[in-house]
């Protein structure tokens, strides 16, 4: 742990890049989903920045819920507050690119999806771990899934819970890249750089447009999304596969 | 079931789920990380073949293993539990 886990680096020229790096694996914890929160609603307010980029490390974009969040969702210590992430990304005013190099699982994937420009690497993984512990999925995943990768792929991902090589969805998906690793960072750079050209004022506009879908579907999401987690978060056996995901997972 | 046969069925996930590797290039005495694997790779590889096996192993048991002939071991030793 290195301090604040997200990192605002600029604005420069425009794109302000915002870098999750707890010097671990990115989970969705209290500090992180605060230290995201506030850094969203700071480079919202920044009249310099007309583009955000979001990324995580080389290895991990972002690993989702930290078993104590979720261990404290379902025994209802912890309300699904974090879902509220995936709105404030949506609601960012200016557009937002996430370049997401390194894996992305879960809550974490989808807050990447939540961005309107989306940059997966061929050797990284990509997947919704929900399943595999028990409960339905989250923070938006529902719907915000389907309009990235189809509703066929999606469903996949969100029964299977598999994580699926980043080379997986080239050719077959709505995602705008999916790159070597090594390359991916300098692509999403160059989109920033390109849209960070047009006035603010105008990208506003057309964000407020786009999103939209982005919004209603969340909006959607949520709805049914805390319904089943009550139910699914209930059950006894969701307990016990939370704890065993999050045993060492180096094999 | 023979290590032998369990060995082929953790070589068929090693091929399926890296996607530049032939089989005939895996030493069971290395790690998948010297085949390039990252982690999640190796849990896809695993879980793909418990799957197969049809055995579950606790991750805490997963995670001391050094090579492939470890991890063989281990799965061959579950089997045998299971089918006794």
């Amino acid at each position: 742990m290195s301090g604040e886990p997200v990192k605002i680096v600029g604005p420069d020229d425009g794109v302000t890049e915002l870098w999750l790096d707890d010097g671990d694996k990115n989970a969705l914890n209290a500090p992180m989903v605060e230290a995201l929160e506030r850094a969203l609603a700071r480079v919202g307010e920044d009249r310099d920045t007309r583009v955000v980029l979001v990324r995580g490390s080389d290895e991990i974009f972002c690993s989702g819920g930290d078993k104590q969040m979720l261990l404290d969702i379902a025994s209802g210590k912890v309300h699904a507050t974090d879902i509220m992430l995936t709105r404030a990304m949506i609601e960012v005013p200016v557009p937002t690119i996430a370049a997401m190099q390194g894996h992305a699982v879960g809550g974490g994937l989808v807050l990447g999806l939540a961005c309107d420009v989306a940059l997966v690497a061929e050797e990284s993984r990509y997947g919704c771990s929900f399943m595999n512990m028990g409960f339905t999925p989250g923070m938006g995943t529902t719907r915000l899934l389907a309009s990235a990768v189809g509703e066929h792929i999606a469903a996949e991902m969100m029964y299977g819970g598999q994580y699926f090589r980043g080379s997986h969805f080239a050719g077959r998906t709505q995602l705008n890249y999916v790159l070597p690793k090594a390359k991916l960072l300098r692509k999403a750079r160059q989109i920033a750089a390109r849209f960070a050209e047009k006035p603010r004022g105008s990208l506003e506009l057309l964000k407020r447009s786009l999103s939209l879908p982005r919004r209603r579907a969340f909006e959607e999401a949520r709805t049914m999304e805390t319904m089943m987690h009550e139910i699914s978060f209930a059950q006894p056996e969701t307990r016990a596969l939370i704890a065993e995901n999050y045993e060492s997972q180096d094999a | 079931m023979e290590k032998a046969e369990i060995l082929e069925v953790v070589k068929n996930h090693i091929v399926d789920t890296l996607d530049d590797i032939d089989e005939d290039s895996i030493d069971p005495d290395k790690s998948m990380k010297d085949l390039g694997a990252n982690s999640l790779d190796i849990v896809e590889i695993v879980s793909c073949s418990m799957r197969e096996l049809k055995v579950k192993v606790p991750r805490s048991e997963l995670s001391n293993l050094e090579n492939i002939t470890q991890l063989v071991d281990l799965l061959h030793k579950v089997v045998n539990e299971k089918a006794a």
